[in-house]
């Protein structure tokens, strides 16, 4: 599936809007906000249509996974080209399994849980809470919305002796050379970080570079540090090769329309993941090129001159001044 | 004192659904509880089995949310065992204050921020270290987290 959709969900007392637009959803946060409401209210829908004085409108079927007479496995099979609903403690979401399973699959999945998923690979982005607006004639109608938890999490310049970036092979290699001015190091992966902060003198303060495309798992460790006083500045691009096509440094067919609008573009059964989607149009665009871009080496052409100060500049434009 | 094990534990029990087959008439003229259900749910107690909800209008005690139903039966029931990761952050003061007043053991499959009380202590199980100070505990169980979750 692609695309962005439109839910809402409504009765005569509730009403809840929001935008699903990649194949991971998670919804978390404080306890009373509507997340086990909103699942019975779909779930009432989904057995009694309209019938209970529910309302959904959604371009695309909202499925409720329940416990059932198949296995969860084969409830998830048997659906296509909807958005799945889980709601919190079935531990089957943090296996490794339901990674494999939901892998590839037409599905978009909302995950109400506050465990950390580490065997899926969901962005920063969309892991939203839910809260009231209250702008719905309030109180005679409350209206909800998802507000996505780490909207602002970049933070300002900090001043700092090192950059840990998540990767060892081109964006450490990138970095390493473009700003030689800064101790980088690399973390050998999104869920080495944490560890790598506390490696660190705390006084001298880092930069994180992580692909915030992947990072959903990780990132509330990193914000805890960094509420107990650690001097950390937080940069999550959707991933390196997001920021070299963002820089505008290579020349492919509806780039822009593509980095405008990318969930129109990227299909749920053909990457698991943002980041792959954007380093496959990056290796494809430049193939044969003089910018050819392979993940394992980076290419001098991102390296010198007016290409490296874009992509260094589409960095700092992830932070305030 | 809260004491927390943090980690994915079979045998502990589910707070929401524990709550609904459990609870006690009585258990809501405790004004602590009512206290925690305003507190959480934005929700009075009413009488008898009815709540008045700011967002729903009366409901029954099935329908308070599962973090303060977890910490309803977490306080009406110390020496059992719950899983508080039915409970959002919003619910950390709650067991702090239900801490104080009995000794309590809960697991957590989260970094709950808990909250900077006068008295602060938690027993950290992972490591059976007590603390009695904000950041170190949540030091400590972050890495706990970052080894086992």
């Amino acid at each position: 599936m692609i695309g962005s959709h439109h839910i809402i969900v409504e009765t005569k007392k509730i009403k809840y809007e929001f935008d699903i637009k990649r194949n991971i959803t998670v919804i978390r946060g404080d306890s009373a906000t509507g997340k086990t409401t909103l699942i019975d209210l779909l779930s009432q829908f989904a057995r009694f249509q309209g019938r209970t004085g529910v309302k959904v409108e959604s371009d695309v079927p909202c499925v409720v996974y329940a416990d059932g007479l198949i296995s969860w496995q084969e409830a998830i099979k048997s659906v296509s080209d909807s958005i799945i609903f889980i709601d919190e403690d079935y531990g089957f979401i943090k296996t490794k399994e339901f990674a494999s399973v939901i892998k590839n699959t037409s599905n978009y999945y909302v995950l109400i849980t506050r465990d950390y998923l580490k065997c899926l690979p969901y962005s920063v982005n969309e892991v939203y809470g839910i809260r009231n607006s209250g702008k719905y004639n309030f109180p005679q109608r409350v209206y909800n919305e998802f507000y996505p938890l780490y909207d602002d999490v970049e933070n300002k310049k900090i001043s700092a002796k090192c950059l840990i970036v998540e990767d060892s092979k081109s964006g450490y290699q990138f970095y390493s050379v473009a700003v030689p001015d800064i101790s980088c190091i690399s973390a050998d992966g999104n869920a080495n970080i944490y560890k790598k902060i506390l490696s660190l003198d705390t006084k001298d303060g880092c930069y994180v570079i992580a692909d915030g495309a992947a990072f959903g798992a990780f990132i509330d460790k990193i914000l805890q540090l960094r509420d107990m006083g650690y001097k950390i500045g937080l940069i999550l691009p959707e991933s390196f090769e997001w920021l070299i096509l963002k820089s505008k440094v290579v020349d492919i067919n509806d780039l822009q329309k593509i980095l405008e609008t990318p969930e129109d573009y990227i299909d749920s059964r053909i990457y698991f993941s943002w980041e792959r989607f954007f380093t496959e149009l990056l290796e494809k665009g430049t193939s044969g090129s003089i910018a050819e871009y392979h993940k394992d080496e980076l290419s001098q052409y991102y390296l010198e001159g007016k290409n490296r100060e874009a992509i260094l500049n589409t960095v700092k434009l992830f932070l305030e001044e | 004192m809260l004491k927390i094990f943090y980690g994915t534990v079979e045998e502990n029990l589910y707070g929401p659904a524990w709550f609904n087959n459990n609870y006690e008439q009585e258990w809501f003229e405790d004004t602590f509880v009512q206290d925690m259900v305003r507190d959480v749910d934005k929700t009075s107690y009413k009488e008898g089995e009815v709540f008045e909800s700011s967002v729903l209008g009366a409901i029954p005690p099935e329908k308070l949310s599962g973090g303060v139903k977890t910490l309803i039966s977490i306080y009406k029931n110390p020496t059992l065992v719950f899983d508080a990761t039915s409970c959002g952050d919003n619910c950390a003061i709650w067991l702090q204050k239900i801490g104080q007043k009995e000794d309590i053991t809960v697991t957590l499959r989260y970094a709950m921020r808990f909250e900077e009380i006068n008295d602060f202590e938690i027993c950290l199980l992972n490591t059976n270290s007590i603390y009695k100070d904000k950041k170190e505990f949540t030091l400590a169980a972050l890495n706990v987290i970052d080894e086992v979750l």
